[in-house]
């Protein structure tokens, strides 16, 4: 009896055992459904290598449950999408949680942050040359967060805040700059041109000062050290002295060495031999173009090859080339078929050696810079000046060039006659004398007798030495053959010419 | 009366699949299991199960030409949930569920993988997410998810020697990230220990029947006991704590039940000292290991040798017709297990009273 009791009892609780079992299962089941709803994708782990490559160190990489695919046609959702946030993720995917406590790994996270730091520089690179100032400040917040000790990212921000008038902004983050580099001379500059801007020109000039000392040859630091002496002047006299002098005094080592009895002489001395020594560097009153020398690194310069340029020869100081006596021939041949005026050029350019085509460039060249010339000619008072400037030719080419510049300036054509060497003509003119220029060197000699004390005789004796003289003699008109009777007699009284020398010349010049 | 407090095993649902099936898990940190089979016409089966008010419904299958024999959530982390499957072809694949789709795949097997396990993939320090496959071919393989197309450690007989049967793979003391080790049974009775570590073999016996089943205790705990199971209804149970150099481990060996074969065998994953073991004649036995006084003791020469305890039967129950080949307790529920037998019956059972125990 008691024993069927218990039997009883013990059903009794297997069942209720059961029974609550159950309602914990049902709970369970509900619960597991909530749960599993609840999980996501926010699971993480630091996970140990895997086994056949733990000798290699390699980084673990991180399990991620991929997101879901928005699909194309699921616009709201990609409304809603952050493509930075994305973009993000994707950047710093491989910079952060491929953490392994190993050091190396640590390293290789270093580098990675390095890199990325770069990257962004970059990236705030392009923008400053946009002139996207917040856009760039943003991107060199990014490399200064991933990378806190490089003078350049904040020297850069220091740029853009200066571009932006954020001037305390731009000064606080050159001052970090120079804190890390000391040495940064563009965060030196950028600092002055921040404190300028504020006013603090005793402070700037200092930066500037220390700037030329890192860089004396820096022309743009001191042309805005000027500046601000300059301004510092107009201000207060009494801050003049102190604080300008000292900079140049640094600056100009000679004038250092010269004994000066009081320093307050001495800033107008620099202020004076600045400005010319500045503008002989920027080529100020010359007519000339300055090309600077550019400094590139080797990555940003220009990936084209190398352009040959074309060396045009000016024939300076040297004399004509010994012409072949086949051309002499030639020239012959033509001469008794043509003789015009201008035949001389277009037989050198048919007979065109490479020299006298160089010749003809060379010629050219001068036409191109004839209307300035002629411009100052006609100007009577700069005639004197460019007068002097008359280089004796040393051909004919150069002669003629000279000549028909000079055209109608008798006084110019006499002064020009007159540094001609009358014993180098045969060599100047060789087989290239003209005959028009034969007529005016008659007429010129007899206008001008009096500019050519003592030496028309020389003259006229030169030009009958040029070769092929008998041809060109055959020219000369009657009002030539008149004046150079009269040349001959001047010759025969001035100049103490002899009978046997008019005679010669009288010969030659067939009169 | 003694029985008063014994936990009882109870069916709470069956469910008849017309096809033959092989393994069941759970899928973590849900109600739903998977279940591995094979179809009449030769063809893998994945179907995965959801338990509703006491009733099962499906709730996705997966068809696959090669029929699967096992498979495994260890090496994948809760968020994942990634099935590692190992087929009659040798191919193992992982896979995910939700989108149905392999997410590595690869065939260094030469024959049916016999037996998988693999932990790693939701505990932390205690080493690589890792999965170990027990082929026919007489390999045992060590693969890592991450690493592609090749395992990470390879154990196979000496060329020459024969090649047994892989049937059964755990892995165990994992306790660090570097210590693993790596249990295996052959068709022939033998039963090795591999130290993944030192990649060596620790110790190895031969239980003169084919080892159908093995497992730690505990996976991620420096070893603590281990069971066998083989064929002709024997199980032995091991205290690995303590190895001595000449006698190996202390064991103690059930063969009181003329049950056939055991198939398999389960420790409960809230309480290490109970398991249950599932025979060839559709019983189930729930046993508790109970410790000696002293689970060690050192001879003259100073060496230690394990003590073996003793085994408590705390309930039998026949639950099938057939053998039942898959039995997983659930993680997340204290005495809520899946099993799958011959008779093509997936079972969700319960076990009252455990937490007495």
């Amino acid at each position: 009896m008691e024993k069927a009791f218990e039997i009883q009892k013990q059903a009794r609780d297997n069942a209720k055992a059961l029974q609550s079992y159950m309602t914990d299962l049902q709970n369970w089941e509900a619960e597991m459904k909530r749960k599993e709803a609840a999980l996501n994708g926010e699971f993480e782990q630091d996970l140990p290598p895997v086994r056949s490559k733990i000798k290699k160190e390699k980084p673990v990489v991180p399990k991620k449950k991929p997101e879901k695919k928005i699909r194309g046609s699921d616009y709201s959702a990609w409304d809603k999408y952050d493509v930075d946030k994305a973009c993000e993720d994707i950047d710093m995917a491989d910079v952060g949680p491929a953490s392994l406590d190993s050091k190396k790994s640590q390293q290789a996270k270093l580098e990675k942050l390095k890199e990325e730091a770069q990257y962004e520089k970059e990236r705030g690179n392009v923008f400053v040359k946009q002139e996207k100032w917040d856009e760039a400040i943003a991107c060199y917040n990014r490399a200064i967060e991933l990378v806190k000790d490089d003078a350049i990212y904040f020297a850069n921000r220091g740029l853009c805040y200066l571009y932006k008038d954020s001037l305390h902004q731009a000064e606080a983050d050159c001052t970090e700059a120079l804190r890390l580099d000391p040495t940064y001379v563009k965060a030196l500059q950028r600092r002055a041109t921040a404190r300028e801007r504020l006013g603090s020109l005793r402070s700037a000039s200092h930066d500037l000062t220390e700037v030329l000392k890192l860089e004396p040859h820096n022309t743009a630091a001191r042309k805005q050290l000027d500046a601000i002496k300059a301004r510092m002047g107009t201000k207060g006299a009494k801050s003049k002295s102190s604080p300008s002098t000292t900079p140049t005094i640094e600056n100009n080592p000679l004038l250092k060495l010269k004994p000066q009895p009081k320093i307050v002489e001495l800033p107008p001395e620099p202020a004076v031999n600045q400005p010319i020594d500045e503008n002989w560097r920027n080529g100020v009153g010359e007519n000339i173009m300055v090309i600077k020398p550019v400094k590139k690194p080797p990555h940003l310069r220009s990936k084209r090859p190398l352009k040959s340029v074309p060396i045009q020869e000016v024939l300076l100081g040297e004399k004509t080339p010994e012409k072949p006596p086949t051309r002499l021939k030639i020239i012959e041949i033509e001469d008794e078929l043509s003789q015009g005026d201008s035949n001389n050029n277009d037989s050198n350019k048919k007979i065109g050696s490479p020299l006298e085509g160089e010749e003809i460039k060379g010629e050219g060249d001068k036409v191109l810079s004839s209307p300035e010339s002629v411009k100052l000619i006609t100007d009577t008072i700069v005639t004197e000046k460019e007068l002097k400037s008359f280089v004796p030719p040393v051909n004919s080419v150069q002669f003629m060039a000279e000549w028909k510049y000079l055209k109608g300036q008798w006084d110019a054509k006499c002064e020009y006659w007159r540094i001609i060497e009358p014993s180098k003509i045969p060599s100047i003119f060789a087989n290239a004398l003209e005959s028009h220029v034969v007529s005016d060197v008659i007429r010129l000699l007899h206008d001008y007798t009096d500019k050519f004390p003592g030496s028309v005789a020389r003259y006229l004796d030169a030009i009958s030495k040029v070769q092929r003289f008998s041809a060109l003699a055959m020219f000369l008109s009657h009002t030539d053959k008149g004046m150079l009777t009269k040349l001959l007699d001047h010759c025969k009284v001035a100049e103490n010419c002899s009978d046997d020398v008019i005679a010669d010349l009288k010969n030659k010049y067939e009169l | 009366m003694e029985e008063l407090d014994t936990p009882q095993i109870i069916t709470h649902v069956e469910h008849n699949i017309n096809h033959s099936i092989f393994d069941c898990k759970w899928i973590p940190c849900s109600a739903k299991f998977v279940v591995i089979g094979l179809l009449p016409r030769g063809s893998g089966m994945l179907e995965v199960y959801e338990i509703t008010s006491g009733e099962i419904r499906k709730i996705k299958e997966i068809e696959r030409p090669n029929a699967f024999k096992c498979g495994t959530f260890g090496a994948s982390s809760d968020v994942e949930r990634r099935l590692a499957t190992g087929d009659f072809k040798g191919t193992l694949e992982i896979w995910d569920l939700e989108k149905s789709c392999q997410m590595y795949i690869t065939k260094e097997h030469t024959d049916i993988i016999n037996s998988i396990d693999a932990m790693g993939g939701n505990t932390t320090n205690c080493g690589a997410p890792e999965i170990v496959t027990g082929s026919r071919d007489g390999t045992v393989k060590v693969w890592d998810p991450r690493q592609r197309g090749k395992p990470v450690a390879n154990m196979q007989p000496v060329k020459g020697e024969t090649k047994r049967d892989c049937w059964a793979v755990s892995f165990g003391n994992s306790f660090n990230d570097a210590e693993r080790i790596v249990v295996a049974g052959y068709d022939n009775g033998d039963l090795k220990m591999f130290d993944l570590r030192t990649m060596s073999l620790r110790w190895e016996c031969n239980l003169k029947n084919g080892v159908c089943s093995v497992e730690f205790d505990r996976k991620d705990i420096p070893m603590n006991k281990l069971v066998a199971t083989t064929l002709e209804g024997k199980f032995h149970v091991f205290d690995v704590r303590t190895q001595n150099p000449s006698k190996g481990f202390a064991q103690v060996l059930d063969n009181t039940t003329k049950s056939g074969t055991i198939w398999v065998a389960r420790h409960v994953p809230q309480n290490r000292d109970i398991f249950v073991t599932c025979a060839g004649n559709g019983h189930v036995s729930l046993w508790k290991y109970e410790y000696p006084e002293r689970r060690y003791h050192t001879d003259a020469q100073g060496v230690s040798s394990g003590v073996a305890g003793k085994l408590k039967r705390l309930q039998r129950m026949v639950i099938s017709s057939q053998p039942i080949n898959a039995w997983e307790w659930n993680r997340d529920h204290l005495g809520l297990a899946v099993a799958t037998a011959y008779d093509q019956y997936v079972r969700i059972l319960v076990t009252t009273k455990l937490n007495l125990q």
